[in-house]
């Protein structure tokens, strides 16, 4: 009985918390994420009505494919209430990797990648569970690692693939409906990992740390293995990161594409329902954060807001729905 | 929590030794980082000759400045226990909003003092929606502040516009950051001033002492009386000053408006703050410790570039570094029940 106290104790407080509140939060991470794409394609559609005809949604769906990729293992990582700040710049190293070992290991060079991501991933998983230092500040300090080594590989320029590029370039010319497939790739492990945190004891681990670490450890869950796990996902899918980069522009350079995913990761993560305290993600609804974030573009030129200004709404975007899925939930303390 | 005075609860003890003790402890992580910032200035004179010059000297000082300036900020908050990753976003809103109101090669108008105050003001202005998003919406810190690096780089990216680079025309502007008074750059003495103005608001002040106090257990120091949700608000708003500060000093240097002005900056500031020995979880640290810890980082990127090693590796070292002052500062406390998000 003693073991279960912690479960207890949190249901008896999500019980006396106002019904209404509980159901607002339900209902936006169940729906809101899919309205909000909807509202934003519509808004774009009613001002553009070229967005519709002139194969609009392609281009979104191509933009969206990198972004989604660091998204769903951001959301893997938000889920267990870590936060991974040196994907983006995992995926980066990993296609100035993939560029230069293309020429030389042919079609097996991007499993080399995928598993040097993945090892990457579970470095920074090992230090957050074992030594317990901050995952921002773990993940901020390999952010820095990471820039210093695609700076240093690439010798800070851009890197062309020179030899084997078209296997890889094939994913991103095949289109299905006007997308290519490195986004149904994305698709496919956002089923993947939804099947994976829903039905699977090590996706159920993963929330329940998420939920309520101290309660999971007194369950006997293996909250420090299943949080290597979780960094190791965010890994192995900036390593597909990495391959969506090189597919679509067959080259990879410090300063180009992919060098600011970080941003829109979060945020599409976010406005997939994911909540940044940890407990509480949807995988498929983080495709409709990735399309979302992916249209904040086309949606700026269509208002006449300046493109350049991007990174603001995304910061704005990040800053609110964080305090709209907050709002109200937690009195205690807030560092 | 990280708390040295344990040894002070019992009564019994005896006084004397228990304070020969601490201080002892407490001498001993500055006297090491002392140690090693003099080692480092022995290998990197005897690498490159030119590392010990006056003008290097120079050079370090100018180079030490923004970090020192930022570092005030980032301790206090640190302190707290929260984190401010905004720095780079605030530099770039307030350094481009200074450009773009003194005199320069878009427009004639100067507004001269005003300029300055006004991106003060924007610096504040973006640290208090920090600070009160943080207590009010109580939304984590590192979250808010994550958001606002963005929402500053984009508010830059908006004041800089289409048109052309703005340029400071007044050469008086200009070439103040690296004008020698006493024989150092301004830049320096500014960031003096902020470190002195640091140490004394954080020991001296109500201010200060109450930082210390919601760092070490925020439910003892809000039952106790302080202000918690005030004194979080201030500390945030100061440090977009100070961010600001530095973002105007930034400018100067480059002499010209840019939206990126604070590049790199949080990764030399939050390095700097824990390696002097500053806890992450809070209450423990203090001003001068982040000087030291400043200086470190910056007499070893300088001396790494004058022994010739490649300007590329900078942000890998300090991210290392990073790396393993937090993770020697956590390993007494990994305890499997602690929770470490």
């Amino acid at each position: 009985m003693k073991t279960s106290t912690p479960t207890e104790a949190r249901a008896v407080i999500d019980n006396t918390t106002p019904p209404k509140k509980i159901q607002f939060r339900k209902l936006w991470q169940t729906f809101g994420p899919a309205t909000i794409f909807l509202a934003v394609f519509l808004m774009i559609s009613a001002f553009n009505p070229n967005f519709l005809t002139s194969g609009g949604m392609g281009i979104v769906a191509t933009l969206s494919a990198p972004i989604l990729m660091v998204a769903l293992g951001q959301a893997i990582v938000l889920n267990v209430g870590s936060i991974d700040l040196s994907n983006a710049s995992m995926s980066l190293l990993g296609a100035i990797l993939l560029a230069l070992a293309l020429p030389n290991f042919g079609v097996t060079s991007p499993i080399i990648i995928l598993l040097v991501t993945t090892a990457f991933g579970i470095f920074n998983g090992f230090f957050v569970a074992y030594t317990k230092v901050p995952s921002f500040a773990l993940t901020l300090g390999t952010l820095g690692i990471f820039q210093s080594g695609a700076l240093v590989f690439s010798n800070a320029t851009a890197v062309y693939v020179s030899d084997n590029k078209d296997f890889l370039g094939h994913l991103h010319t095949t289109k299905l409906a006007g997308a290519p497939t490195t986004f149904f790739i994305g698709l496919a492990m956002a089923v993947i990992l939804w099947f994976v945190l829903r039905y699977t004891k090590v996706g159920r681990g993963m929330t329940a740390i998420g939920l309520n670490e101290t309660g999971a450890v007194y369950s006997g869950l293996k909250n420090r293995g299943l949080k290597v796990v979780a960094f190791g996902i965010s890994g192995f899918m900036s390593g597909l990161g990495s391959l969506v980069i090189i597919a679509q522009s067959g080259s990879a350079s410090p300063n180009g594409l992919g060098s600011d995913l970080l941003l829109p990761g979060i945020a599409a993560a976010i406005v997939g329902g994911t909540s940044i305290l940890g407990g509480a993600t949807n995988p498929i609804n983080v495709v409709f954060g990735a399309l979302t974030v992916s249209m904040i573009p086309i949606a700026n030129a269509v208002l006449g807001v300046n493109a350049q200004a991007q990174s603001l709404v995304y910061g704005l975007a990040i800053i609110s729905i964080a305090a709209l899925m907050l709002n109200g939930s937690r009195s205690g303390i807030v560092k | 929590m990280a708390n040295n005075n344990s040894g002070t609860i019992s009564p019994s003890a005896n006084t004397a030794s228990i304070s020969n003790r601490i201080n002892w402890r407490r001498l001993a992580e500055p006297s090491a980082l002392i140690a090693t910032l003099f080692a480092l200035i022995i290998i990197f004179s005897i690498l490159n000759p030119r590392f010990a010059s006056v003008e290097n000297l120079r050079n370090l000082m100018d180079q030490a400045a923004l970090p020192l300036i930022i570092g005030v900020g980032a301790t206090l908050v640190i302190l707290l226990g929260s984190i401010d990753l905004s720095i780079e976003g605030i530099m770039g809103s307030a350094g481009l909003a200074f450009v773009l109101l003194s005199a320069n090669s878009r427009s004639e108008s100067d507004f001269g003092l005003l300029a300055l105050l006004a991106a003060l003001l924007t610096g504040i202005i973006f640290g208090l929606l920090n600070g009160l998003i943080v207590t009010k919406v109580k939304v984590p810190s590192f979250v808010v502040t994550l958001g606002m690096w963005f929402v500053g780089l984009g508010f830059a990216t908006v004041l800089y516009g289409t048109e052309t680079i703005p340029v400071l025309t007044n050469p008086e502007v200009s070439s103040w950051s690296s004008t020698l008074t006493f024989g150092a750059p301004n830049s320096f003495w500014a960031a003096v001033f902020v470190v002195i103005l640091g140490v004394i608001t954080l020991i001296l002040t109500k201010t200060g002492r109450s930082i210390m106090a919601i760092g070490n257990n925020e439910v003892i120091a809000r039952n106790s009386g302080i202000r918690v949700d005030r004194i979080k608000i201030t500390v945030f708003a100061l440090a977009g000053l100070l961010s600001a500060v530095a973002g105007i000093i930034a400018a100067i240097k480059l002499g010209s408006g840019s939206p990126s002005v604070g590049l790199g900056s949080l990764f030399i500031t939050i390095p700097a703050v824990v390696i002097g020995g500053t806890a992450l979880a809070g209450g423990k640290g203090g001003v001068l410790r982040t000087a030291l810890g400043v200086l470190l980082l910056t007499v070893l990127n300088n001396g790494l570039i004058l022994a010739g090693v490649s300007p590329s590796f900078q942000s890998g070292l300090a991210g290392a570094i990073l790396i393993a002052a937090i993770v020697f500062a956590a390993w007494s406390q990994r305890d499997r029940l602690r929770i470490a998000k």
